[in-house]
């Protein structure tokens, strides 16, 4: 097969696995919420409602696309997807296995990074392009918080890339391979050097993801749903669903970063190898699982407080977490796992 | 805009012609500070009155300069029915029903108030077991009244769990209520002379497992998933301070009062009922900020889940209701009646000509100088403590709009 | 706890001010330019609370009554003053800033204009609605409504 030809089928089957993994958390987001709220969630359509995301993207197609008169009419139709196409694109360079991957390419960690940046740009488009104060002001607050966050983000993950010698996300599961004392996975979230980035890593992501506790830009009871609340039907569709598909992204790095990506510890070569893709998926929805549940559970921060706790407490952490590895590395040249 | 469709913006109902803020004396209004000191235009903002979090039909017009509250006007009048007004045309039993449409969260202390204000009027002396099971009515509501505070301060924030395990211990409070008196919410129980009917039996058993599941279980839940949760505590701490004197200075009263410091409760103060012979503890804040009013709020439910025990185990024998003639004409005169609502002092200002009609009915309601307090208050706040702000003072648009 | 001699002596000084005990407790009246200087002289006895802001169609004139309290002694005032239909309604927001939103609701629903008020809006009707607590003016019947 022609090389255009490969291309465009592995578009589509990221396209496929994001419309999968949209309805999937979406009823699995209903059915969590639901549950740790003292109620059922949907109930109806399908056992335990399957069905119900389907329906609902369904209804989606058919209702009414209203734009506001004093939308501003460019803006409003490329905003859902300036948020869509880099949330597909980051697709490309998540490691399902071993060998299956859209594209496996050297920079791998750095390249997601940059197409989940290019987000926050359509929010703050969708949030302008609405024509309402309170839509401007939840892309504004997106603007500021998911833009500032990219930096402790990528600044959590260097002592990794440190450790490893590497962006390239295949070789940085592969170096998490193999067991310490028979037993216990080396995957780096067993390695107390790297517990620090984890934590920034994890409330970096937390905020990257426009989740509460930090979902200010859609905060649902003050803006009424921020910068979202002029779009209708389809758009509305594409919006969320890159939202959600930022959450998979979100957990699937945790996943290959810290959790041993497609590992499965304690299990002959072969049958881990089969069962990579599945492992992967299992893993990255246990990690969205978690996401839901604080969402559940915790109220949202304030704005300033989100910016303060980022400008000033993150970003000299995560700095100081690369200064102290760069020395650790130095000193003890054991400890690195330089992967080929 | 000069597109005939958008007159309504320009005759000034959004954003335009908002009001300058009055000097007020001795310092009684909260100066917006600045948050930078950059000259940026002012925008005006529309909060409400369709909106999650406006706590009924609210409309707050608000100022902002970047996220800093400049000036803020609330625009009222959604909910207003009439009730002072239909009362005139109403028999002096009925005025119970026109209280629960006002503060439709605690309808039984509405309805006492009236209750009071017409008893005092016909001078009739209301059997002990009426003063009891008016109080523990009443305490029952003011618990289901808090946790509809409470669920939806939570649901302000974001944490949407909260709300419905509030609801939950709310379901149980209406069904007893719905047992004594056969309606979850107008509940047209207490009446001049005493109450409808006498409680079902079976059930005290009912109120004592609800009482023990909620001041063991329950409550401390409900404080350790809000309360204790850091995020919420920085959101709410030292956000819209209210100070003893500009407190006093805007008529408030109720928990939002003593939050700030002044001792003052109806049901201590100007006993009746059944709480001159009750021990409570009356909570009093200190700063007067989201926090203490949220703290105080607690404590309330806590000290009422106490009057309930109280109430239920010494409650007396004896007939529900004084005899009233079916059609009351009081004797011409003009009274005050005040009750301790969950809001503040409810007090009901009763005037009448001897007729089978009130010559004027006014409903003293705690929230509307609650609500004129905010506008004062909000002024140097982010956007973000706005919604906070009005959440914590409880306001209740139904009593407010009349 | 003051009694009406007290009450009385207070008000000595304002011309046209009468202090009685009647059913409601202690009531001051006083003639309409005289309300400001009296909530004053209460205000600095210690009546610094308000706590309530009504008007009362009596049928020849509205009554004002200003409820107030203090919180030291726990005692409660009343001064009402009459206010003829039509008339005006001085504010005395700047001694008891609690009234600017009730004397607001009273001069809209009785028909008074507001004098001295920074912001003299109506509070809960909206434009074109008659003075609703004025005893002339009827509440409509069911049929009167359907019609």
């Amino acid at each position: 097969m022609s090389p255009l030809a490969v291309s465009v089928l592995k578009v589509l089957a990221c396209l496929g696995l994001m419309l999968a993994n949209g309805v999937v958390m979406i009823w699995m987001l209903r059915k969590v919420l639901g549950h740790l709220h003292l109620r059922y969630g949907p109930l109806e359509m399908g056992p335990s409602g399957i069905l119900q995301t389907t329906m609902d993207v369904l209804k989606l197609l058919t209702k009414e696309d209203v734009m506001p008169g004093a939308a501003d009419k460019a803006l409003f139709w490329l905003a859902p997807l300036a948020v869509f196409v880099p949330s597909l694109a980051a697709y490309a360079a998540l490691p399902f296995s071993s060998t299956l991957r859209a594209t496996s390419l050297d920079t791998g960690l750095l390249y997601t990074f940059a197409a989940l940046s290019f987000v926050p740009l359509g929010i703050l488009m969708a949030g302008w392009a609405s024509g309402n104060k309170w839509s401007l002001l939840g892309g504004m607050r997106a603007a500021g918080q998911q833009i500032a966050y990219e930096v402790p983000l990528l600044l959590s993950v260097l002592p990794i890339v440190m450790l490893t010698g590497t962006t390239d996300l295949g070789r940085l599961v592969e170096a998490q391979s193999g067991v310490w004392a028979g037993f216990l996975p080396r995957w780096f979230i067993f390695d107390p050097l790297l517990w620090p980035t984890f934590l920034v890593f994890v409330v970096a992501a937390l905020i990257e993801s426009n989740q509460t506790p930090f979902d200010m830009s859609e905060a649902e009871s003050e803006l009424v749903a921020g910068f979202a609340t002029e779009y209708s039907a389809m758009k509305f569709g594409l919006l969320f669903l890159s939202e959600f598909s930022n959450h998979f992204i979100i957990s699937a790095l945790a996943v290959t970063l810290f959790f041993g990506g497609w590992l499965l510890p304690w299990v002959p070569e072969g049958v881990s190898a089969s069962l990579a893709p599945v492992t992967f998926i299992l893993k990255t929805y246990v990690g969205i699982f978690v996401m839901m549940w604080i969402r559940g559970t915790f109220p949202r921060v304030r704005i300033d407080t989100l910016m303060e706790l980022g400008w000033k407490r993150l970003i000299p952490i995560s700095l100081a977490l690369v200064v102290v590895m760069g020395i650790v590395i130095k000193a003890m040249p054991a400890l690195a796992r330089v992967v080929g | 805009m000069s597109d005939p469709r958008y007159e309504v913006y320009e005759a000034g109902l959004i954003g335009e012609g908002m009001h300058e803020p009055p000097v007020l004396p001795a310092g009684l209004r909260r100066s917006p500070s600045g948050v930078d000191g950059l000259r940026t235009e002012h925008l005006v903002v529309n909060m409400g009155p369709q909106h999650p979090s406006t706590h009924g039909v609210l409309r707050m017009l608000v100022e902002v300069d970047g996220e800093e509250v400049v000036n803020a006007e609330a625009s009222i009048g959604y909910l207003h029915r009439g009730i002072e007004k239909l009362a005139e045309h109403r028999r002096y039993d009925a005025l119970g029903t026109l209280m629960d449409r006002g503060d439709y969260v605690s309808g039984i202390m509405g309805e006492l108030a009236a209750a009071l204000a017409v008893e005092q009027l016909l001078e009739v002396e209301v059997p002990r077991k009426a003063h009891w099971l008016r109080s523990l009515t009443s305490e029952l509501n003011r618990i289901a009244s808090h946790l509809v505070w409470y669920g939806t301060f939570g649901l302000d924030t974001g944490a949407m769990g909260q709300f419905l395990y509030a609801m939950r211990d709310r379901e149980a409070i209406l069904d007893i209520l719905e047992a004594i008196s056969g309606q979850r919410m107008m509940f047209n129980y207490v009446r001049p002379g005493g109450v409808v009917r006498d409680l079902p039996p079976g059930i005290d058993a009912k109120i004592r497992a609800f009482v023990d599941g909620f001041e063991n279980v329950y409550l401390p839940e409900h404080d350790a998933l809000l309360g204790g949760n850091e995020i919420f505590q920085s959101r709410v701490k030292g956000i819209g301070v209210i100070t003893r004197e500009q407190a006093l200075a805007f008529g408030l009263t109720g928990p939002n009062l003593r939050a700030s410091g002044v001792r003052y409760d109806v049901r201590a103060n100007r006993p009746y009922a059944a709480y001159p012979e009750l021990e409570f503890e009356v909570p009093v804040g200190e700063t007067g900020d989201a926090w203490d009013r949220y703290l105080v709020r607690m404590e309330e439910m806590r000290q009422a889940a106490r009057l309930i025990r109280q109430l239920i185990d010494g409650m007396p024998e004896g007939p529900h209701a004084a005899k009233v003639p079916k059609v009351l004409r009081p004797p011409a005169g003009e009274v005050y009646a005040a009750v301790e609502s969950s809001r503040g002092e409810t007090g009901v200002h009763l005037v009448s000509d001897g007729s089978e009609h009130p010559y004027r009915f006014h409903y003293r309601a705690p929230s509307l100088f609650a609500l004129q307090a905010l506008e004062e208050i909000v002024p140097g706040h982010l956007i973000a403590d706005v919604v906070m702000i009005i959440g914590s003072t409880d306001v209740m648009m139904g009593e407010i709009d009349r | 706890m003051l009694r009406v001699a007290d009450v009385e002596r207070l008000v000595a000084g304002i011309e046209g001010a009468a202090a009685s005990e009647e059913r409601l407790g202690i009531v001051v009246r006083v003639g309409r330019g005289s309300v400001e200087e009296t909530l004053a002289q209460l205000k600095v006895a210690g009546f610094n609370w308000l706590v309530d802001l009504l008007g009362t169609d009596t049928g020849e004139h509205v009554e004002i009554t200003y409820h107030l309290r203090s919180y030291e002694a726990g005692q409660d005032v009343f001064v009402k003053t009459a206010v003829p239909y039509d008339g005006e309604l001085a504010s005395v927001w700047q001694i008891c800033p609690a009234a600017l939103m009730p004397e607001r609701e009273t001069a809209e629903l009785f028909g008074l204009r507001l004098s001295g008020h920074p912001n003299p809006k109506r509070l809960l009707t909206t434009d074109g609605v008659e003075p609703l607590l004025r005893k002339d003016v009827a509440v409509r019947t069911p049929e009167e409504f359907r019609r």
